[in-house]
């Protein structure tokens, strides 16, 4: 027990050397540099955008490992097949000519573009759990796990195979290709809408899963799959239902992403992927809310870090990866995690 | 009847997935055999099961296998056409469908290209594709009968005399042929010899695991041991180049296997970063030893007043400070991570993988940045090159022998640790950290020797691999090579030393014979994995203790293969 107590009081102090570190590097070198207050506004809105897209994959990896207790390593791949699909609905949109309609008419198209892109998605994201991961739902921990690693690769690489290696563009329509210009501070129209649509749509997630029936079966079966079965609730039937869920917020996260990035490649969902796993983690894995607040924080930190503490910007997923490292230390299950991770893990 | 549809849906899905990859335009003219084959191949491995449980009779057999090669022949029939119209037509598919290009649809109906574009294939050429799928169907379901009341059901547990004999000198013939094809004028196989020599290569030596397996313990289990190792070690003077460089990164991978293994299969900690010990291991070896070496290193020593052109240490004197500087690693990575379990750890040491990485990229000074560091010196033997003292051993065969030794010195330590008092301790933490702790184990002290000595293997694979390169960049070092670690020992095995070196057979190994399809490489392997994780998750050689826990809990649960046979229903 006193070694306990050691250890804790040695992780209390390196955790208060740290934070004495960064704010003497932020207050030295970052304040230092005197950027102007309008950089650190784009900056910060760059963060929230980049943070909304992890938000939307984030919970698809927390949605399925809240109820299974499985990373589902090929969920990037998930959104970039959103990604993918939205493409193509583009290119079907564009020759119809509906892309230089009325507002109306590109409203509606770039909605059957998203919707494209989660249907694309969620048809996968079910294929995969009916293929890949419910024939292992009793295995050991690692099966699974390894299972996902190779859908990972196997989606990617038959992408790859099958749609060919040049990159597909996106073709912003006029209507979303421009920004708000307010002083020096420049807002694409795309970055609003992704921060407003992952917003809206997180909503929406928050209030299917506490208000509704389904909602209920899911929580009840995350809880413990075996007595929700006993009180009646089809589990194989809410696993599905959140696989359904979390894809399609991947594949609305892939389209958004494909319309601010304005390409889409084999490989283009596994870095956001990663980095939306780590959101979760960062979270709180398992936990909604957290997966929501942990992505916004790491949106914030890869934007505003590297220059806060004046490093160069290669170095922003080092900054992201090393709070994951730190806030670990300090809280072993996340910002919001709780304590029935440490049961299950 | 509606399942077996189902499948067959299934079956077609298949059969469009492989046109889409462009699989026909590969094969030509022997598109509707190999289809057929695979097909077959299908059927057999879907009736297998129900037609054991449920004592299907040999007519039922054949009727679900024709309907479920009907359904996929006449689906695929009407797929081809719609694609044969659209190319007809003129109109260009590629820009969605990579593939689907006229040459692909041809070797599909077996018709030259042209007919494809002006339109005009026969209905007959759609008729035999179709007749072919639906025969292979038959003959899946008759394969499936003649398996089950021929030869394998009564032999089942009947001891045949020879076969053990035959386990056991099967990769010493092999090793033999293999001696025979290096012989000079020996022109068996023509061009293909040098694969064909390669492949065969890893049968001798995956067998020779089978080989050690099947001998009684003891004696004759010392006797045949020793005499693969001597054959083994002979191999690097009888392969030529190439072979030996895809030999000698197999044997790097079992190094790094072994000490994944530790960390993984003994300790139960997932670490998905393990690349990072492997890039230290490589890159504190090419500062030591290029001349080429970091501006920041070259000033260090120059302002010493020694020439950075000159290594700094050799190969051997290297070796203590490659494990060491990794061992270190390891610490540092396992100090914070002590209190994290199961999936919180995956994520930390892939996020500390990527952190080694992406130093090595963005340090210029110190690492020269994605322009790698040149010229790394090569390992001698007392100071002489050993290309020097014999012209049957290229440079690539003794990185192939050093491979070899280094396994088998890395094997034995993971052998006596596995058996030792912190090896059971490991086990005891892996199935449960509370009651280990209650026990009297020292948490802390256990995982971070674990993360230490795994740390080391992999320094001292990654010294090697820096060797056998030349060259290295921080791309050598990507996620994927973790990926690959920890994929090969769950293929081979988790926690079974013969798991591990078939696993890298399998894994590093097969994947270069298949250098010709290659761009079907990460597919394949990508659908091995998740097969083999459903078929068989305890991998190809397990260690007994693992079976057992897979097996037992499959005892509980009869249903599983039910399951696996209602795909299609979601």
């Amino acid at each position: 027990m006193e070694k306990q107590a050691l250890s804790k009081l040695f992780i209390r102090l390196f955790g208060v050397v740290v934070i004495a570190l960064v704010v003497w590097r932020v207050v030295t070198v970052g304040i230092a540099e005197g950027y102007p207050t309008s950089f650190w506004i784009s900056q910060g809105i760059n963060g929230l955008v980049l943070g909304g897209v992890y938000a939307l994959v984030a919970l698809g990896y927390t949605l399925v490992y809240g109820i299974l207790f499985m990373i589902n390593f090929a969920h990037g791949e998930v959104m970039m097949i959103g990604g993918i699909t939205g493409f193509f609905a583009l290119q079907f949109a564009a020759a119809q000519g509906w892309m230089e309609g009325s507002t109306a008419v590109v409203v509606a198209a770039l909605l059957f573009i998203l919707i494209m892109g989660m249907l694309g998605s969620v048809v996968t994201g079910v294929t995969l759990e009916r293929l890949a991961y419910r024939p292992l739902r009793r295995a050991p921990r690692l099966v699974p796990l390894i299972s996902a690693i190779g859908a990972s690769l196997f989606l990617q690489y038959s992408v790859l195979l099958i749609f060919g290696v040049s990159p597909h563009s996106y073709r912003k329509p006029d209507l979303i290709s421009g920004g708000i210009r307010t002083g020096d501070v420049f807002i694409p129209y795309t970055g609003l809408i992704i921060f407003f649509a992952s917003v809206f749509l997180m909503l929406g997630l928050y209030l299917i899963i506490q208000r509704t029936k389904l909602g209920r079966a899911m929580r009840a079966v995350a809880e413990d799959k075996d007595t929700a079965a006993l009180m009646g609730v089809n589990v194989d039937a809410v696993i599905v239902a959140t696989f359904v869920l979390g894809s399609a917020l991947a594949g609305a996260a892939g389209v958004m992403l494909g319309f601010h990035n304005t390409v889409v490649k084999f490989n283009s969902g596994f870095i956001p992927g990663l980095k939306a796993f780590t959101a979760a983690v960062l979270g709180g894995i398992g936990n909604i809310p957290g997966a929501m607040f942990g992505s916004l924080i790491l949106g914030m930190i890869e934007a505003l870090g590297p220059s806060a503490l004046g490093i160069p910007t290669e170095y922003k997923d080092i900054i992201a990866f090393s709070v994951l490292v730190l806030i670990l230390i300090f809280r072993p299950s996340g910002i919001f995690g709780e304590i029935l991770s440490e049961k299950k893990a | 009847m509606r399942k077996t549809f189902n499948i067959g849906l299934i079956a077609f899905a298949i059969l469009t997935y492989l046109t889409l990859i462009g699989l026909p335009t590969r094969l030509a003219g022997a598109t509707q055999p190999v289809l057929a084959v695979l097909l077959a191949l299908f059927v057999y491995a879907v009736l297998r099961g129900p037609a054991r449980e449920t004592g299907m009779g040999l007519g039922q057999l054949l009727q679900h296998g024709l309907l479920i090669g009907l359904v996929a022949g006449l689906l695929l029939v009407v797929e081809v056409g719609f694609f044969n119209s659209l190319l007809g037509d003129g109109v260009k598919i590629q820009p969605v469908f990579d593939q689907i290009v006229p040459l692909n649809m041809a070797a599909m109906l077996n018709v030259r290209a042209g007919t494809v574009l002006n339109g005009e294939v026969s209905p007959i050429a759609y008729a035999i594709l179709a007749l072919y799928l639906a025969l292979a169907g038959v003959a899946g379901g008759l394969l499936v009968h003649f398996t089950r009341s021929g030869a394998a059901g009564s032999m089942r547990g009947v001891h045949i005399p020879g076969t053990r004999w035959f386990t056991i000198l099967l990769p010493f013939a092999l090793f033999a042929f293999i001696y025979y094809l290096g012989l000079d004028g020996v022109t068996t196989f023509g061009n293909d010899k040098n694969i064909i020599r390669l492949l065969l290569v890893l049968m001798a030596t995956g067998s020779g695991l089978f080989a050690l397996r099947a001998a009684h313990a003891g004696l004759e289990q010392l006797i045949i041991g020793a005499l693969l190792a001597v054959v083994l070690l002979c191999l690097p003077f009888v392969l030529n180049q190439f072979q030996n460089s895809v030999m000698n990164i197999v044997f790097i991978f079992v190094m790094m296997g072994l000490g994944l293994n530790i960390v993984v299969g003994y300790a139960g900690l997932l670490d998905l970063g393990y690349v990072a010990f492997f890039a230290i291991g490589a890159y504190v070896y090419a500062f030591v030893s290029a001349p080429f070496s970091s501006p920041y290193i070259s000033a260090l020593l120059t302002g010493m007043g020694i020439s950075p052109q000159s290594p700094l240490l050799g190969y051997w004197s290297a070796i203590p400070l490659a494990m060491l500087t990794a061992a270190i690693g390891g610490v540092l990575l396992g100090i914070p991570v002590l209190r994290l379990r199961g999936d919180y750890l995956a994520i930390v040491t892939l996020g500390f993988g990527e952190i080694i990485r992406l130093f090595m990229l963005n340090l210029g000074d110190l690492t020269n940045g994605p322009r790698g560091l040149l010229q790394i010196a090569q390992p001698t033997l007392f100071g002489v090159a050993p290309a020097a003292l014999t012209t049957h051993l290229d440079a690539q065969g003794w990185i192939f022998l050093l491979a070899i030794l280094g396994s088998a010195v890395v094997a034995f330590v993971a052998i006596r640790l596995n058996d030792s008092r912190l090896g059971r301790a490991w086990v005891a933490m892996r199935e449960d950290e509370d009651v280990a702790q209650a026990t009297g184990i020292h948490l802390v002290q256990t995982k971070l020797l674990a993360f230490a000595i795994g740390a080391t293997f992999a320094g001292l694979a990654g010294q090697l691999y820096a060797a056998r390169q030349v060259n290295i960049f921080p791309e050598n070092f990507s996620l994927f090579v973790s990926i690959d670690a920890l994929a090969l020992i769950i293929v081979g095995g988790m926690g079974s030393i013969p798991g591990v070196v078939l696993g890298a057979l399998a894994l590093k190994g097969l994947p270069e014979v298949l250098r010709g399809v290659d761009e079907y490489r990460i597919v394949t392997f990508a659908v091995l994995l998740i097969v083999m994780m459903i078929v068989r998750p305890e991998g190809i050689l397990p260690s007994a203790r693992r079976r057992r826990e897979l097996h037992s809990e499959d005892a509980e649960l009869p249903v599983d293969e039910d399951e696996q046979l209602e795909g299609g229903h979601a």
